[in-house]
Order: C-alpha cells, then sequence, then structure tokens
C-alpha cells in the first residue's frame, strides 16, 4: 500500500456520504477540488485533444497572431520614438538600431501554438499524475476568472517556489477552458535548446535579468507586455518576487514588470486592469535539495536539459498534494484611486515613459500587497507545522510527543487565520505519519522511535562536501523551508514574543513593547514582507492575538514579563531565532573586520561579505557555540546585510557598522 | 404686465430638410433695401418666435415645445406629436420594444411630473424696495409672476429639470427683466450696481450646466435679465461680410431672416431653435457645421459688454488685432459672471448654392475614428461629419417609423444597404457617419469624391443621402425623448469633451466601461445605456459627445445617484486627456476641476479680471471662477 492511500485528506467523505463517493471524493472543504481525480480515469490522448468551445476573451480583443505581435510592436510609437532618440545620440542609423530590435524580439518573444500546447498537455498530465497525489483547485476562482477574463485585461501572479508553477498554472487553465497565459519568464532556460522552443510554444517569453538602462530593451519590453495587456489577447503571468524563492518564504517582491505593466493604465490605455494573485502550496517541494545547496553557496548545477531530465529521477518520488489557489482579484483602479493622478500625464505623448512618484509609490505598496495577499491564501500543509516542531527538538523526538506538539501548532495556526491543510476525522497520528512518509529523505526514525534530522548526499553531486557542518546544514535547510512555509503566519506574534522573552525587566510598558516591534520588523524587513503604514495596525492585531489566546499578559497597560514567558512566547520566538543569531554573527564578523588607519573597516563587496561572515558562522557551530545550522544560510546573511545598510548601520559603500546596534542585536539574542 | 408675442408662423419650421434649412427669399431686392449707411442693408424687425411669457409655448418642465413630445398612445406605441419636426405625428413601433430591452423600462412603472406649479408652490421674491422705485422709472419692462421667475430659475440640466417634475427650487429670480437695447441694460446695471442687486443674465435658457441657477445662499434681490425683446439685427454690411445682432435673438430667427437677405452666420448649435447670441459669446459655443463657419470665438468680430465697470468694446471692428492679450476672449466663455453681452458684431456668409446630406457606414467604431483622423489629417472635411458608435446606431432602429411612412426607416435602410452590398459587416458592431456638404455643386462634388476616397481606405462604405438626413434627425429628436424616459423612471443626460487624437478611442472605450461600472457598483438593477459620438474634428484632436441614462427603478435619489456617477465620468474624462467641456462651458456643475483644468495662477487670473469688472459681484450667479466667499 501506497503509505497514506487511505488518508487521503478527503478520505472521510466516504464514510459520511457513502453514496456520492464517485462525485464527492475529489472535493473538500473551501471550495476546493481535486483536477486529477478525473484524469485518472480517461485517456490522456482524449484530454490532450479535447475542444475548448467557451474560453473567455477580453471583450475588446482583436485576435491576432504571434507574428502579427512582432510587427505591431516595432512599428509602435514607443519604439520608433526610441529609435529615433538613440541614432540622435549614438549616431547610427535607425536601420542598424531596428535590425538590433529586431533580434531583442526574436529572443523575447513567444510563440502560442495550439498543438504544441496539446502535446504538453498530454506529457504533463503524464507527469502530474505521477509525482502528485492530488492537484486542488479553487473552482470559485475559476468561475471568478471565466467572467473577468472578458471584462478587463488581467495579470497573473502566482507565488514562485518551483520550476512547476508556471506549468501548474497553463496546465489549470488549459483544463479548465481558461484562455492560456503568457508568462515572463527569466533567460536562465534560454541555454536548453528544447525546453526553450517549447516554453515559447506554450506561450513563455523571455526577459533578461538585468537590462539597467538599455533604452533600446527597456522600450521592446514595455511595448512587448503592453500590447497584450491593451489587446487583451491572453493573461499575463509574472511572478512578483522575481525568481523562485529558495527558502520557500515570500522573497521581497520586484516592481519591473509591474511598472512595465501598469503604465498602460496610469496613461489611460486601459479602463482598469485585474491582478489576480494566486497561491500555490505544496506539501513537498521539487528542488528542495538544489535549493538547499544554493543557499549554502554551493553553485547550482546549470539548468541543463540534461539537469531536468535526471532531475527525472523524481519522478518515481511521491511528492503529495498541491493546493492551487485563484485569488480575489484587485483592481488597479481602485487599488490606485486617490493615490494617483492620472490627469499628470495628459500632455504628454503616451509612449515617453515617465511614471511619476506616486505612481511607483503604488506600485511598492501594491507588490507587497500582493505577495501578503498571496500568503493569505497559502494552505498549510501539516508537514510545516511538523518541521517547525522538528526545528526545536535538536535530541530528536517521540512520535507521542510531536503528534502533541502538532496538534498544539496547528490550533494557533488556526487562530491566527490561516488555512490548515488537516483532513476532517483522520487520526492526528496516521496524517503525521503520512507526512513523516513523504520526508522520508530528510527524516529518520531511531530504533527507539526517536524522529530526527538525516544527512542528505545530493544526488547531482559528484564529490560530497567535505566538512559534515555544511551537510547537516543542507538536510536542515531543507527542513527549515518547510517550516518557512508557516512564518509569515506568526511573524508579528514572534516579533511580539521576541520581544517580550529578551525583555530584563518585570514589567513592561506598551510603548516599550511597540518600540521594540518596531526595531524588529525594522531588521527583519528583508526578511519578511510587511505593509508600509500598518506597523500599528499589525503590532495591536497581535498584541490581541496573544492576550486574548492567554500568552500575553497585560495589567494596567503594562506587560507583565514573567508571566508572559511561556510556552506560546517562548515557541514563538524561537521560530524566528536563527534570523537574528545569523545577524549576530553578520555583527560579529564586522566588529572583527581589520581597520584603516582611523580604526575604520576597509570596504567589501556585498557578497565577499556574506562569504566571509559565513565561514565565521561555520567556525561557530563547528565549535559548537551555536547549533542553529540556518546561519549558514547566504540568503539569509544577504537579508540581513542589506536590512543593516537600509538601517544606516553601513554606508552605501558598506564600511563599518554602528555599535550601537551589534549591541542591541546582542541583547535581543541574549536568552539563546 | 406680459405682453405676450404670439409665434407667427415662422415659429414652425423644418429643422432637416433636402435644401439649405433655410428658406433663400432670393428675390428681395437688396438695392431696395439699402439704408442711408452706403453698404450696409437695414433689415426689417420682427419679433422673436419665443414669446416674452415662454411658458405659453414651450414647456415649463422639460425640452422644447409643448406641442412636441413623445407620447405612449392608446395602442401602446410610442409616438411623437405634434407637427413642427419632420419626425412629428408619426409612430415608432420599435421605440417601445427599444426603451424595454435597452434600458429596462416597463409599462406599468411610470413616475408621473408634479401638476404645473402655482402661485403658492413658488418662494415669494425677496425685494429691494429702493431698487423697485427706480427701475418703475426707467419704463423698462418687468414682472414678478411666480411662473415667470421659475421660468428663468433653471436650464436643462438633469438636475434642473427632475426639481421641476419633483421638486422645488430653493432660490429662483425675485424679478424678470426685459430690455430692449443697449442702453436699457446699461440703466438695469447701474441700478443693480447702486442698490446691490445680482443680475442674472438669460438668453434662451438652455445652459446644460447649471449657469442658470441661483445660488441658494443668495441673500440680495436677484433679477433675471431676460434677452429675449433684443432682437434686432442691426444691420448687415455686405462689403465685410458682417452683421450686428442684439444679444437675444435666437438661432432660428437670426438664420430665418438672414436668410431672406441670402445670407446665413452658419453657426447652428443643435439648441439653435431656442439659444441666443449672447448665450452663443457667454458660453462659447460650437456649431454643427464649424468645419465652415468656425465656432462662435472665430464667428465672432466684436462684442460690446456692459459691466458695473462700464461698457467694453473696441474701437474699431477688424478681423484680427494685437493689441496686448485679446480682452474679447474673457467675454467668450465668462457665461454672465463678468456683464452683459448686449451686441455682437458677426461674421455672415452667402447662403451655399448646394447643400447635400451623406454618410458612410463603418465595420466598426474604431475603423470610423481612424478615417475622421485622415480627413482631418488631409483638412478635407466637409461642414459636418459625426461618428456614431453601435448603440447609437442601434438607437436609429428604435425610431423607425411606422411602415406606411413616407421616410423608410433609418436602420431598415441600412440593413438594405447590408444585404446588398456590404456582407460580412455585423450589425452589432457597425458604426455609422453621418455627412453634411456645402458649397457650390462642384466643391461639393469634390468633397464627396474625396471623403469617400478616404472612407474606403477604412472600410467605409457610403450608405446613402437619406441616412444622413435622418442621421441629422436624430440629434434634434434625443433632446425630446429624455421627458418620456423621466416618466418611467429612467434618469438621462448628456455631456461631452474634447481630446487629443491619440486618445479619442481609448476615452469613449474607458469612459463607457467606467459608467457602467459605477452603475453596476452602485446597485442599479438595469443595464445603463452608454453611448457616444464623434461630433466634431480639429487638426489636434475631436469632441466626443456622451448620452448615459439608466433606470432607476429600486434605488434612492436618482440624481444624486446620476450626478455621483456623471462626477466619476468626468474624472475618468480627464484621466484620459480629455476637457472639462469643449462647449457646455462649466457653470456650476463643472467648477470643481475648474482650478485642475487651468492651474492655480490661471484661476487667479480670472478672479482679478471679475474683482476688478465687478467688485460687488453684481453678476452673482456662482458660475466658473467665482469663488463663494466673495
Ligand atoms: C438640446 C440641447 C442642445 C445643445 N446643443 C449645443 C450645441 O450644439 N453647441 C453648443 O455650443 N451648445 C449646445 N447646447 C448648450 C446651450 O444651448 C449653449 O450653451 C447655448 O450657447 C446657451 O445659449 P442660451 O441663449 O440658451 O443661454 P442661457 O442658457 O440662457 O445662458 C447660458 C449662460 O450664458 C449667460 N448669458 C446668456 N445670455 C447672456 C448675455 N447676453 N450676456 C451675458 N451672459 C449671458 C447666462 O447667464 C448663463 O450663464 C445645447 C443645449 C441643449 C439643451
Amino acid at each position: 500500500m501506497k503509505p497514506g492511500e487511505d488518508l487521503s485528506p478527503t478520505s472521510w467523505v466516504k464514510k459520511d456520504q457513502p453514496t456520492d463517493v464517485s462525485t464527492m471524493a475529489h472535493y473538500k472543504d473551501g471550495g476546493y477540488e481535486d483536477v486529477l481525480e478525473e484524469r485518472r480515469h480517461t485517456s490522456d490522448l482524449k484530454y490532450a485533444m479535447k475542444s475548448r468551445p467557451d474560453v473567455p476573451r477580453y471583450k475588446y480583443c482583436k485576435p491576432r497572431t504571434p507574428a502579427e505581435i512582432k510587427t505591431q510592436v516595432l512599428n509602435s510609437d514607443r519604439l520608433r520614438y526610441t529609435i529615433e532618440k538613440i541614432s540622435d545620440a549614438t549616431k547610427t542609423s535607425k536601420e542598424e538600431i531596428m535590425k538590433e530590435a529586431g533580434s531583442i524580439l526574436d529572443d523575447m518573444a513567444h510563440n502560442l501554438t495550439v498543438g504544441v500546447v496539446r502535446s504538453v498537455a498530454f506529457f504533463l498530465i503524464k507527469v502530474f499524475k505521477s509525482i502528485f497525489s492530488r492537484i486542488y483547485v479553487n473552482k470559485e476562482g475559476i468561475q471568478m476568472l471565466h467572467r473577468l477574463l472578458h471584462e478587463y485585461p488581467v495579470l497573473l501572479m502566482p507565488t514562485h517556489r518551483s520550476y512547476l508553477d508556471f506549468l501548474l498554472v497553463s496546465y489549470i487553465f488549459y483544463e479548465y477552458d481558461l484562455p492560456l497565459p503568457i508568462i515572463a519568464t527569466a533567460m536562465d532556460f534560454q541555454g536548453m535548446k528544447f525546453f526553450s522552443w517549447v516554453i515559447r510554444q506554450v506561450g513563455g517569453f523571455y526577459i533578461r535579468r538585468a537590462f539597467g538602462s538599455d533604452t533600446l530593451y527597456w522600450a521592446i519590453f514595455t511595448e512587448y507586455v503592453q500590447t497584450h495587456l491593451r489587446n487583451g489577447d491572453a493573461p499575463i503571468e509574472f511572478f512578483v518576487e522575481g525568481t523562485r524563492s529558495r527558502t520557500a518564504k515570500s522573497y521581497q517582491p520586484k516592481i519591473g514588470m509591474l511598472s512595465a505593466s501598469l503604465e498602460s493604465y496610469f496613461k489611460a490605455e486601459l479602463p482598469d486592469v485585474m491582478v489576480v494573485p494566486i497561491s500555490i502550496s505544496y506539501d513537498r517541494i521539487l528542488e528542495e535539495t538544489i535549493y538547499a545547496y544554493e543557499l549554502l553557496g554551493i553553485p547550482k548545477p546549470k539548468e541543463s536539459t540534461a539537469g531536468l531530465l535526471k532531475a527525472r529521477g523524481v519522478l518515481s518520488n511521491d511528492y503529495g498534494s498541491v493546493h492551487f489557489h485563484i485569488d480575489n482579484p484587485i483592481s488597479i483602479r481602485l487599488f490606485s484611486s486617490n493615490k494617483i493622478d492620472r490627469v499628470q500625464h495628459a500632455l504628454e505623448p503616451r509612449y515617453i515613459n515617465n511614471l511619476t512618484a506616486q505612481e511607483k509609490d503604488v506600485m511598492v505598496h501594491l507588490a507587497r500587497h500582493i505577495v501578503r495577499q498571496q500568503q493569505g491564501h497559502m494552505v498549510i500543509s501539516p508537514w510545516a507545522l511538523m518541521a517547525s516542531v522538528l526545528m526545536q527538538s535538536r535530541e530528536g523526538i517521540l512520535l507521542r510527543q510531536l503528534i502533541k506538539e502538532v496538534e498544539w501548532l496547528k490550533r494557533q495556526t488556526s487562530n491566527l487565520g490561516a488555512y490548515v491543510n488537516w483532513p476532517g476525522n483522520t487520526s492526528s497520528e496516521s496524517v503525521v505519519q503520512h507526512y513523516l512518509s513523504l520526508h522520508m529523505n530528510v527524516i529518520s526514525i531511531s530504533e527507539t522511535g526517536l524522529i530526527e534530522l538525516k544527512l542528505v548526499l545530493p544526488s547531482h553531486m559528484k564529490k560530497p562536501v567535505a566538512d559534515e557542518v555544511m551537510l547537516n546544514a543542507a538536510t536542515n535547510l531543507i527542513l527549515s523551508s518547510y517550516r518557512n512555509q508557516l512564518l509569515h503566519v506568526f511573524v508579528q506574534v514572534g516579533m511580539l514574543s521576541l520581544v517580550v522573552n529578551t525583555s530584563p525587566q518585570v514589567t513592561m510598558t506598551m510603548e516599550d513593547l511597540y518600540q521594540g516591534y518596531v526595531f524588529l520588523e525594522t531588521l527583519l524587513q528583508k526578511e519578511f514582507v510587511f505593509l508600509q503604514g500598518e506597523t500599528k495596525k499589525e503590532f495591536e492585531w497581535a498584541v490581541l492575538t496573544l492576550n486574548h489566546s492567554g500568552a500575553l499578559a497585560i495589567k494596567d497597560n503594562h506587560v507583565l514579563v514573567k508571566q508572559s514567558i511561556n510556552k506560546y512566547t517562548t515557541f514563538f520566538s524561537q521560530m524566528f531565532e536563527p534570523f537574528l543569531l545569523g545577524y549576530w554573527v553578520l555583527c560579529q564578523y564586522f566588529l572583527s573586520l581589520p581597520g584603516d588607519i582611523q580604526g575604520k573597516p576597509l570596504p567589501r563587496k556585498p557578497k565577499n561579505f556574506t562569504k566571509e561572515a559565513q565561514k565565521v558562522a561555520l567556525r561557530l557551530l563547528q565549535e559548537n557555540v551555536i547549533r542553529h545550522y540556518e546561519i549558514l544560510s547566504l540568503d539569509l546573511l544577504g537579508n540581513g546585510l542589506l536590512a543593516l545598510v537600509e538601517m544606516g548601520c553601513m554606508y552605501k559603500d558598506k564600511r563599518w557598522v554602528s555599535h550601537s546596534v551589534t549591541c542591541h542585536t546582542r541583547s535581543v539574542t541574549r536568552h539563546t | 404686465m406680459a405682453d405676450a408675442n404670439e409665434p407667427g408662423p415662422e415659429g414652425k419650421r423644418h429643422l432637416v430638410s433636402n435644401n439649405v434649412s433655410y428658406p433663400a427669399i432670393k428675390s428681395i431686392n437688396l438695392e431696395e433695401c439699402r439704408a442711408e449707411k452706403s453698404y450696409k442693408l437695414t433689415v426689417e424687425q420682427k419679433p422673436s418666435s419665443i414669446p416674452k411669457r415662454r411658458q405659453e409655448l414651450l414647456k415649463w418642465n422639460g425640452w422644447g415645445y409643448r406641442d412636441s413630445k413623445f407620447v405612449v398612445n392608446k395602442n401602446g406605441h410610442v409616438e411623437f406629436t405634434g407637427e413642427r419636426y419632420r419626425l412629428s405625428n408619426t409612430v415608432m413601433p420599435a421605440l417601445r420594444d427599444w426603451m424595454i430591452n435597452t434600458v429596462g423600462i416597463s409599462l406599468e412603472h411610470q413616475q408621473p411630473a408634479q401638476p404645473e406649479l402655482t402661485a403658492a408652490d413658488i418662494v415669494a421674491p425677496i425685494v429691494n424696495e429702493g431698487f423697485l422705485e427706480d427701475m418703475q422709472r426707467t419704463g423698462i419692462s418687468f414682472t414678478d409672476d411666480p411662473q415667470d421667475r421659475l421660468f428663468r430659475a433653471h436650464g436643462h440640466t438633469l438636475h434642473e429639470v427632475f426639481i421641476l417634475r419633483e421638486g422645488k427650487f430653493k432660490r429662483i429670480p425675485d424679478l424678470v427683466l426685459w430690455p430692449v437695447s443697449h442702453k436699457q441694460v446699461q440703466t438695469v446695471v447701474e441700478l443693480c450696481s447702486k442698490h446691490n442687486v445680482v443680475i442674472i443674465p438669460f438668453g434662451g435658457g438652455t445652459s446644460v450646466s447649471g449657469a442658470l441657477e441661483c445660488p441658494e445662499n443668495e441673500k440680495r434681490m436677484i433679477v433675471s435679465l431676460d434677452t429675449s425683446q433684443m432682437t434686432k439685427i442691426l444691420w448687415i454690411d455686405e462689403k465685410n461680410l458682417t452683421a450686428c445682432f442684439e444679444c437675444g435673438i435666437v438661432g432660428q430667427d437670426l438664420e430665418r431672416r438672414l436668410a431672406e437677405k441670402g445670407y446665413c452666420t452658419g453657426h447652428e448649435p443643435d439648441s439653435i431653435e431656442f439659444s441666443s447670441v449672447g448665450g452663443w459669446v457667454a458660453t462659447r459655443a460650437s456649431g454643427m457645421k464649424k468645419n465652415i463657419y468656425g465656432n462662435i470665438e472665430d464667428l465672432v468680430v466684436h462684442v460690446k459688454v456692459v459691466t458695473p465697470r462700464g461698457v467694453i468694446s473696441r474701437n474699431c471692428q477688424v478681423p484680427r488685432i494685437s493689441a496686448g492679450p485679446d480682452i474679447q476672449q474673457f467675454i467668450l466663455g465668462s457665461e454672465g459672471t463678468l456683464g452683459v453681452v448686449t451686441e455682437v458684431i458677426m461674421k455672415i456668409r452667402p447662403l451655399p448654392e448646394c447643400q447635400k446630406y451623406g454618410s458612410v457606414v463603418f465595420p466598426n467604431f474604431e475603423k470610423g475614428v481612424d478615417c475622421l483622423r485622415e480627413i482631418s489629417r488631409q483638412r478635407s472635411a466637409p461642414a459636418s461629419i459625426r461618428l456614431m458608435d453601435n448603440e447609437q446606431f442601434q438607437f436609429g432602429h428604435a425610431l423607425n417609423p411606422e411602415v406606411k411612412s413616407v421616410l423608410a426607416s433609418f436602420v431598415e435602410g441600412f440593413k438594405k444597404l447590408y444585404i446588398t452590398r456590404i456582407k460580412g459587416f455585423d450589425l452589432q458592431n457597425i458604426s455609422v457617419a453621418t455627412l453634411l456638404f456645402e458649397g457650390t455643386k462642384e466643391e461639393v462634388a469634390n468633397q464627396e469624391k474625396r471623403v469617400y476616397e478616404i472612407a474606403a481606405q477604412f472600410g467605409g462604405i457610403p450608405g446613402g443621402e437619406e441616412n444622413g438626413l435622418r442621421g441629422y434627425m436624430l440629434t434634434y429628436v434625443i433632446a425630446y425623448i429624455r421627458d418620456i424616459g423621466f416618466d418611467y423612471y429612467i434618469v438621462a443626460e448628456s455631456f461631452e469633451t474634447s481630446v487629443p487624437w491619440d486618445r479619442v478611442l481609448d476615452l469613449c472605450r474607458n469612459v463607457k466601461d467606467r459608467l457602467i461600472r459605477e452603475c453596476k457598483e452602485r446597485g442599479v438593477q438595469f443595464p445603463p445605456y452608454a453611448t457616444c459620438r464623434v461630433t466634431q474634428m480639429y487638426d489636434a484632436g475631436a469632441c466626443v459627445y456622451f448620452y448615459f441614462g439608466f433606470n432607476y427603478r429600486g434605488v434612492g435619489n436618482p440624481v444624486k445617484l446620476y450626478e455621483d456617477i456623471e462626477m466619476c465620468a468626468r474624472e475618468e474624462i480627464l484621466a484620459n486627456g480629455g476637457s472639462i467641456s469643449h462647449h457646455h462651458g462649466v457653470g456650476k456643475v463643472r467648477k470643481r476641476w475648474l482650478g485642475q483644468t487651468i492651474s492655480e495662477p490661471g484661476l487667479g487670473m480670472l478672479r482679478a479680471v471679475k474683482q476688478y469688472l465687478d467688485p460687488k459681484n453684481i453678476f452673482g450667479n456662482n458660475n466658473l471662477m467665482i469663488d463663494s466667499k466673495l
């Protein structure tokens, strides 16, 4: 028996509604429906050939071929204007620049072709059926999209945790007769001839990761995106986090794609634009091992076709279920009303690139808002709860204890408003066991029943990493990436707990508590996504939450510190402790730097900075001063560095770090 | 004291005909008419088509002539009554279904207007005794008759007409005055200044910007200075092709009487039957045939204005002048805030030899706009081009007269065309341009050829003369249709803007989208009707005109709802690079956007002029730049 077969999240239905088994089995609460269910009983070929009759189309759309789109881009006012300008400035002939533009566009453009889409669907469905037990989709979201896509141009913004993300989006859109999106893809794939070709045919278009001040490239890219938006040829999909999150936490959002697209709205070329965030939650992430090594700074294997195919070893693996949640649309018109004044663009031709400061501000705001909305609809896997408990049980934990802790954490998670994917009337033991079986690659169970971390040797590494610490760290980072899936739920109460737990006083005023909270939010600003101007509100919410659950004792507007150090606050603090430790290491490293004649440390590149700080961390781990392997994560160290720069602890040329912050950090982490 | 003038037979006219609109009585011997002044033609003076007691000829609570209106007849069909228009006295069987299907009216649900208001219902006037005594001595005609005062308390915005139908104005003029000459106007302005009495000039009363409404909080006596008795054509100068008009003459009288001498001004706003020369100047009006004759600012050679500070005038009657910033431009569009325009010298033209309608059918609105843009680029526009969107084209359906009618139906005409010649056009998408050519026979022929050639490049196919003519007819009829809508819970209004060419299509689409969306979000239960047309074209842009209405059954306070939605639409227009107004003006309803439109220093300029000319705010109608605190 495949482990967990009868533990599937919907198994309870069979008992409760025996007559409805066949139709109900793939539904579950939250309006989710398993897309794979029907596919398991029908021919994949038929599926790939199915007709897609009522695909909604934007009501003002004029159908065009990919080739026509290219021509229109090259003949656009924006391009003509840009080429003229470049030609004047560089004394290059317009024909030459036009030629360059043509080749940039060739590199960029998608070539969405139904035939290829069908073949890919045929292939994908096979893969999905073999690696996933269920792919849940919220039906309401689908219905909403059917209406929305007719009315307005749509930007799809899924979370980005895996290469599978965009394949899933296209697959689900194919499945539900929605128009296939075109997808902004980084150039990473272009090395792989075949995949790169396939991706173009299913709607992928390529953008360079960095094109800075290349005005020609920017013009082509903007026009290419906007022409699709204006005509509504297809929904446009891109990842607001910019790239796949290696940590399973949301990355700080980027606004490049947003500003390229929304300019169209700001300049009133469109009645509105709808942003639809999509939250994709995995029980187990395909790339978990690769990510861990990347975080440690071991160069990621080039994403070559061969590499991916080898990853087909994964096909025999079980990756559990996926939840695909289509969130409510965000109307850009409503979101930006009263924040911007579109009239400001009335005096210039619209193809001249000039967004106002308010517009840029709105987009930063919006990007964060999108991420938060994505997070709000992430489905918390029981494994994320288990990982959180396991992370805090360095010596291993017995199954019984694990179950108890997980049940406790599950309640806390629900109380904070997150949706935990916990099957109805299945015993907690079987749930926990099911998820253990899914993640045996990072877990070992000893003879005595002690559950603990296991060392991994990544399959793609020829030479194993010599240092045992690094190996442990890799396993640990995999595990921590699952705990990370929980952190956005707990970050506010976690920061609050940290302030209380590290307070040397007996009582604390609310103002002190708030100041401590603000400091932590500033410190962790690159680690988590906070909303501008909402700090106070979120703080108050966290206070209320902890107070009501009995974790935070407040009397006469003072926090009673001793009573407030308890299981809750301790657990929540420890969830975030590794970050503070990592930052502390960073500070230690800064302070240890040899100075110049005035005693100021010599400037270095940020990359070297984190690399060297990592060495310090490694030593501390080897000497057993610190036992949190996460401090080796270059992502964590990098975030810390950026936050310290932002806080003004270091100059832009990254010279020195102020003493006070180090002390402060130390004080925050004193209790470890 | 009202001495009503019944309209003569001229009161009745055919708005649209295949010939020139105004009878060209060429038989008059010009030599005979020549007065002492060598080239100046004196003109026999005739009373205005509109009587002093306007309500005897015109609806007191709706648009136009009392005898002309849409009614549901005993067979349950919609009929247009009266005899004045080509559509008069015809039954339009499709109109009822259109109203039911498009805006969701139901014949069972009616919202009748209140009965005619009597003296008891109308607020008592504020009286400034000293002023009244002085007035009596002047011999200028005036009245405090409540109904006369009520008639001059409003223009024709939805808000105003709705009050007439269902409510009460908080403030109306306290007295109506009928000066008959520039001199008398001077006297009135002097007396008002002396006694601190507010003057609101009243021309044809067709304002659609709230400009005529009395400021609610005005404690001083308000007089309505009705210009309707100043209708003389003072002279016609054939050498210079100019004529001098008193401000109160309304468009139809002016053109009819000029036509008797073989001339026209060519200024034809859609309100031509009722709006006056003074009103045109005061609002910067725009006429249908501006492509040939120009808008009012192009037509005006000289204006004479009575302000509290004195009379503004130039010392010459010249085609152009470089004498610093143009003071006349301060008067054009001043909306009664600075003084009374009393006499206007305008350009005139010999009546055109030939006038011809035409039409073009485009596969869709976008192609139509592209075509107009090209015609404008080539500067080959005929006297008038109007491009209607599909919704408006469909409205043509609704006005199909009964089959028995001599007129073949508007849409039937197109349908036939569609079947016989333009297969592949989708009736749900097509867009129609109506055209009016004027000039010598040759010129018209050349223009036609040119326009149809350009149209062909954009997939446009000539749709015939009859269809063009009917298209223009719709314009006049649409003004009347709002009143029957009111009876069935429909509120409707039009608004307009000007916009650069590159934004025309986006603006049309976005504004319609916004209107529909706002209705939905505000709980309107029935699909709204939102439609537009491009009515004027310029080198650098176009004028776009929207009609918008919805069925308010089931939602409260329709006027407020309408105004909120129109406000959103105007904000959308501005965001789309459109203007606050192309020709309706600012008045009170668009005041809130004036500052951002002309910038704060710009507003300050206007206020400084106001402050100088009218420090006591005698012309205190609260329009435009007038700061309520002033
Ligand atoms: C059905 C309909 C169609 C219309 N079509 C057009 C059109 O095609 N083009 C267009 O431009 N407008 C149009 N309008 C708007 C309106 O007709 C114009 O604004 C017109 O110029 C107003 O003239 P009036 O004589 O009716 O002025 P009124 O409505 O009486 O007054 C308008 C404003 O001008 C002031 N005023 C009037 N006379 C004088 C004077 N002698 N001296 C100083 N101030 C004065 C008034 O105080 C008021 O502020 C239309 C309106 C309607 C209802």
